[in-house]
C-alpha cells in the first residue's frame, strides 16, 4: 500500500492565501468551525490582527461565563459554540460572536466526573454547514440544527456500542470526515450518519484515547488517526479497518494529544514523562526516525509550523514549559519556563499563547527564541484550554467557565 | 605504613573492617559497596509506586528485575519506562507469589492498596527480600502486628513509606520542639481538608481489558468494578482502605509518636459521617465510596491529647493552613504543614514569626530520595531506618483504632502492651476481618 498523504482540507487554504496576496493590506478573517481549527492543525489564516497591545491589553468585547470544564470554542458564521458544566448538567452554548449574547442552549443530565481534576465538560463543538455536533464525557452525542439549536438527532453512544468510558470520559470532539461523523469512542473509533445519528461501524476492546479523530488522506483512501489507550491507530473510515497501529504508551492509558502528520511522517508526544517521536510511514510497519523526553504534550498538542513544534512540556500537575523543538530533529530550541499548562494557536506567523494562570501573550513563531510582542492577564483560575483567534477576536476560557471576548481587529 | 604494597593494603583494612565489627553489636557491619546493585522488584506498578521506583533508580543502586501489576497495561507501561530511565528490562507478572518465585528479588516494594500489604510483605519476607512497603502497614491491626512479627522473624529489614520521617523541615520542625521553644505542649491537633461536595454514584463497568479484577480485590470483597475504585479511588472504599484518616492521618500520627516518644494512646474516640457526601449506594447498577466526608478522632496519651480533623468539604479559608498539625505549647504554636514548612506563632504578640520552607521533591511534594537512601543504608549498615516496621506498626495503628471506634460508636480502650482493646469483644473483632477465600488472614 503506498501512503501519499494529502491534508483533506489543503484545497480550502488556496483562496485564503490568494487573497492574502493580492491584498496584503487587508485582514483576513476566517471561522474556526472545530478543535484545532480549519486545517485541524491549530493554525488560524487569520491576517491582520492586533499583535501589539496598550499596557492594559487589548480591548474585551466580551465576557461570559459557561460552566466547569475545559471545552474550547469553535467560530463560524458569527456565533461561538463551547460547552461547559453546572449543577449535574452539562451545556451546549451559542453565543453571537460580537456581543456573547446567548442564541440558544441546550442543556442534558451530566456527571461532574472531577477525579483528580475540576471536572466538566471537556469535548468541543463541532460546525459543519448548518449542523454542529457535540459529545459528552460520558457518551451524549448531539445534532443542533445551527441556527436554533433544535436536536436532529442525539443518542448515548456508550451505551449503544458498550464501548468502555476511560477514565476521564470520551475526551475527543466529534470530527466530519468525508461524509461520515467519527468519534473517538471504542479503541479505534465509531462512525455514524451525520444525517440520522445511525451508527455504520463501531470498534471495541480497549479503551479510546482522549484525542479527537484526525483525517488523513492516504491514496485515495480516507483515514482517521485515532489516540487510543495503548496506541496511535489510523482507520478507513470507511469500514473502521485499520491501516497502521504505533504502539504507544502512556500513564493511565493518556494519549491525550492529537497526532500530528505531514509529508509521510507521524508525530506524537503525550504527557506523564512519556515524550515525543517522529515516525516515518509508508513501509509495512511505521519507522521511528527519532524519539526524545523534550516535549511532553499532556493535553494540547504541539503545532507545526515551518519546519518547527511549539507546544507545552509537562503535566499540569508540574511547572510546565513552552517549548519550540525542530520537527526533523527533535532540538529543542528554546524553552519558557513557568508557562503552566496552557495552550495557544499560530496565526500570520505568530504564537498566541494563554498560559496555564491566564495570561495571553502574542510573539513570533520563531526558532530563533520567544520575543513577545504583547502580553496582558486576560483571566484568573487554571486555564489549560487553547486560546482561538477568529474573525478578529481571541476567546480564553478558564476551567470555571468563565470566558474572555478579546477584539484584535484593527479597524 | 607507605611502603604496604597493594595485597598489604587490602589485608589491612578488611583486618581493620573485622576488628570494627568484632567491637560493635552488630553482627553484619561491613563496608557498603557503593557500585553493588540490588535485584529489586516493585509490586504495584501505580503512580505512587512508580514514584518510589524512580528514587530506587535513581539512588543508582538497584537493578530493576522484576514489576508485578494486576492490570496488563499499568505493567507494560512501568516496564517501558524503567527501560527508558536506567536501561533494564523487568520481567512483568500478574501474580506477585510468581515475581517472588521466579526473580528472586533482594529487595521489594509494595505500593498496592492497603488490603494487600500484609500478605505481600509477609510473602517478600518470607522469600528473603527486604521490603519497602507503603503506609500504613496493615488494613486492619492484626494484618500489621503479622507484618511486624514476619519482619523480626526474618531479620529483613522491613521499613514503611513514612517519608516524613525524613522529611528536612519536618526533621527540623521536630528539633525546634524538642528544643523548648514552643514550650510545654499539652495538646496536638493534626489535620488535612479539602474540598468537595455531594458525592454522584457513577456506573459499575467491566474492568479495563487486561486487568485481573479478581486478584486485585485478592483476600477483600470482590465488588463490581467502578472507575471510582480504579484507579486511585479505593481509599475512599472501606473494603480496601482507611479513607482520609488511613491516608493522611498517619503520616501526622506518626510525628505525634515521633516528637512526644509515647508509644500509644491510652483511648481513643472518633465521630465520622457523610452528611455532604450523601449515604455510600453499592448494587449492581453503580457505586459511591463509603468513607466518611469527615471525621474528628481523639486520641488520649498520657501526657497530651492529640485530635485528628479531616474535611472533604467546606475548603477552610478560615484559618491559615489546610493540612498538618498544630502543636500548642505555653510560647506559642507550632505548625509544621507540607508545602508550607513549618511557622511558629510565639504566644507572645511582639515576637516575630518563625518560620521554615519545605524542601520536597515535587510535583507530588514528597521525601522519598531521602528516605529510600536510609532504607539501602538500612539494609547495608543494620541501622535501624527512621520508618522501620517497629515505628511504622505502631503509628499505623492509630488510624486503624480510630475507625474502630467510629464503626462502633464508642470510645476505645487501648492497652498497648498487649495490643489488644480492653473489654470490648465486638470492638476487638474488628481489629482483624475475614478473609475472601483461598487467602487466609495471617496468624501472628
Amino acid at each position: 500500500m503506498s501512503l501519499i498523504p494529502v491534508n483533506v482540507w489543503k484545497p480550502m487554504r488556496a483562496p485564503a492565501l490568494l487573497i492574502t496576496l493580492l491584498f496584503p493590506l487587508l485582514a483576513a478573517a476566517h471561522d474556526w468551525p472545530q478543535w484545532r481549527g480549519p486545517d485541524r492543525n491549530g493554525i488560524s489564516t487569520e491576517t491582520g490582527w492586533l499583535d501589539t497591545w496598550p499596557a492594559n491589553g487589548p480591548k474585551t468585547a466580551w465576557k461570559s461565563h459557561v460552566g466547569l470544564g475545559f471545552s474550547s470554542f469553535a467560530v463560524a458564521d458569527g456565533r461561538v459554540f463551547t460547552m461547559g458544566h453546572a449543577e449535574d448538567k452539562d451545556t451546549v452554548f451559542c453565543l453571537d460572536a460580537s456581543t456573547g449574547r446567548e442564541i440558544w442552549k441546550h442543556a442534558y443530565p451530566a456527571e461532574l466526573g472531577d477525579k483528580f481534576f475540576d471536572g466538566g465538560t471537556t469535548g468541543t463543538p463541532t460546525v459543519s454547514g448548518d449542523r454542529v455536533y457535540s459529545l459528552s464525557r460520558w457518551g451524549d452525542a448531539f445534532c443542533f440544527q445551527a441556527a436554533d439549536g433544535k436536536i436532529v438527532w442525539s443518542g448515548n453512544v456508550q451505551t449503544k456500542t458498550g464501548a468502555r468510558v476511560p477514565d476521564w470520559g470520551f475526551g475527543g470532539s466529534p470530527s466530519i470526515v468525508g461524509d461520515r461523523l467519527i468519534l473517538n469512542v471504542g479503541e479505534t473509533g465509531l462512525a455514524m450518519d451525520p444525517k440520522t445519528g445511525a451508527i455504520l461501524w463501531q470498534s471495541a476492546g480497549r479503551s479510546a484515547g482522549y484525542s479527537t479523530p484526525l483525517p488523513w488522506k492516504s491514496g485515495t483512501e480516507q483515514l482517521a488517526v485515532f489516540g487510543s489507550e495503548q496506541a496511535y491507530v489510523a482507520v478507513n473510515v470507511r469500514d473502521g479497518k485499520e491501516a497502521w497501529r504505533i504502539r504507544w504508551l502512556t500513564q493511565y492509558g493518556v494519549n491525550a494529544s492529537d497526532p500530528i502528520l505531514s509529508g509521510d511522517q507521524v508525530f506524537l508526544s503525550t504527557g506523564y514523562g512519556k515524550g515525543a517521536a517522529l515516525f516515518k510511514l509508508g513501509g509495512a510497519e511505521p519507522v521511528e526516525l527519532w524519539k526524545s523526553k523534550k516535549l511532553r504534550t499532556q493535553l494540547n498538542g504541539a503545532i507545526l509550523f515551518q519546519g518547527h513544534l511549539y507546544g507545552v512540556d509537562g503535566d499540569t500537575s508540574e511547572s510546565a514549559s513552552l517549548k519550540c523543538i525542530e520537527w526533523a530533529t527533535g532540538t529543542e530550541k528554546w524553552v519558557q519556563a513557568g508557562f503552566g499548562s496552557g495552550g495557544l494557536v499560530i496565526a500570520d506567523g505568530k504564537l498566541v499563547a494563554l498560559s496555564g494562570t491566564g495570561e495571553l501573550t502574542v510573539a513570533p513563531a520563531d526558532p530563533g527564541g520567544f520575543h513577545p510582542t504583547a502580553r496582558a492577564q486576560v483571566l484568573g483560575g487554571r486555564c489549560w484550554t487553547a486560546p482561538v483567534l477568529a474573525q478578529g477576536r481571541i476567546l480564553c476560557r478558564n476551567s470555571r467557565g468563565d470566558i474572555v471576548c478579546l477584539d484584535v481587529r484593527k479597524l | 605504613m607507605k611502603d604496604l604494597s597493594l595485597l598489604d593494603r587490602r589485608r589491612f583494612l578488611r583486618n581493620a573492617t573485622l576488628a570494627a565489627g568484632a567491637f560493635s553489636a552488630a553482627p553484619f557491619i561491613r563496608a557498603a559497596d557503593p557500585a553493588r546493585k540490588f535485584r529489586t522488584a516493585l509490586i504495584g506498578c501505580g503512580w505512587w509506586g512508580k514514584n518510589i521506583l524512580r528514587e530506587a533508580i535513581a539512588s543508582g543502586r538497584v537493578k530493576v528485575v522484576g514489576l508485578c501489576d494486576v492490570d496488563s497495561g499499568v505493567r507494560e507501561v512501568a516496564a517501558e519506562q524503567v527501560t527508558d530511565l536506567n536501561g533494564d528490562h523487568p520481567k512483568t507478572y500478574n501474580d506477585f507469589r510468581e515475581l517472588l518465585d521466579r526473580e528472586k528479588p533482594e529487595i521489594v516494594v509494595i505500593a498496592t492498596p492497603d488490603h494487600w500489604h500484609a500478605l505481600q510483605t509477609i510473602a517478600a519476607v518470607g522469600a528473603g527480600a527486604h521490603v519497602f512497603v507503603e503506609k500504613p502497614t496493615g488494613h486492619t491491626v492484626n494484618e500489621s502486628r503479622a507484618m511486624l512479627h514476619a519482619a523480626r522473624a526474618s531479620g529483613r529489614v522491613v521499613q514503611a513509606g513514612l517519608h516524613r520521617r525524613i522529611g528536612p523541615h519536618h526533621v527540623s520542625g521536630m528539633a525546634f520542639l524538642q528544643s523548648g521553644a514552643v514550650g510545654e505542649v499539652g495538646m496536638v491537633r493534626i489535620f488535612a481538608h479539602g474540598g468537595g461536595g455531594k458525592e454522584r454514584p457513577s456506573a459499575n463497568s467491566a474492568p479495563p481489558a487486561g486487568m485481573d479484577w479478581d486478584l486485585w480485590c485478592g483476600p477483600a470483597p470482590l465488588r463490581p468494578f467502578n472507575q471510582k475504585l480504579h484507579p486511585g479511588g479505593w481509599r475512599h472504599f472501606l473494603d480496601y482502605g482507611n479513607g482520609q484518616l488511613g491516608d493522611w492521618g498517619v503520616h501526622w500520627l506518626d510525628q505525634v509518636l515521633w516528637w512526644s516518644g509515647e508509644q500509644y494512646p491510652k483511648r481513643v474516640f472518633s465521630s465520622a459521617g457523610r452528611p455532604i457526601a450523601g449515604p455510600a449506594i453499592l448494587n449492581e447498577k453503580e457505586q459511591t465510596s463509603d468513607t466518611p466526608d469527615h471525621q474528628v478522632a481523639v486520641y488520649d496519651f498520657e501526657r497530651f491529647t492529640c485530635v485528628w480533623e479531616h474535611r472533604r468539604f467546606g475548603e477552610n479559608r478560615a484559618e491559615k493552613h489546610a493540612i498538618g498539625a498544630y502543636y500548642y505549647g505555653t510560647k506559642g504554636t507550632l505548625h509544621i504543614g507540607w508545602r508550607d514548612g513549618w511557622t511558629f506563632y510565639p504566644a507572645d504578640s511582639n515576637a516575630p514569626t518563625r518560620h521554615e520552607d519545605s524542601q520536597l521533591q515535587e510535583p507530588d511534594g514528597h521525601n522519598l530520595r531521602l528516605l529510600w537512601a536510609d532504607f539501602i543504608e538500612s539494609i547495608e549498615t543494620g541501622k535501624k531506618g527512621v520508618a522501620n516496621i517497629e515505628i511504622a506498626h505502631r503509628s499505623s495503628v492509630l488510624p486503624l483504632l480510630g475507625m474502630i471506634s467510629w464503626k462502633t460508636g464508642r470510645s476505645i480502650a487501648w492497652d498497648g502492651d498487649k495490643e489488644q482493646i480492653i473489654g470490648d469483644a465486638e470492638a476487638s473483632k474488628l481489629l482483624s476481618r475475614p478473609y475472601r477465600g483461598p487467602w487466609v488472614y495471617p496468624g501472628v
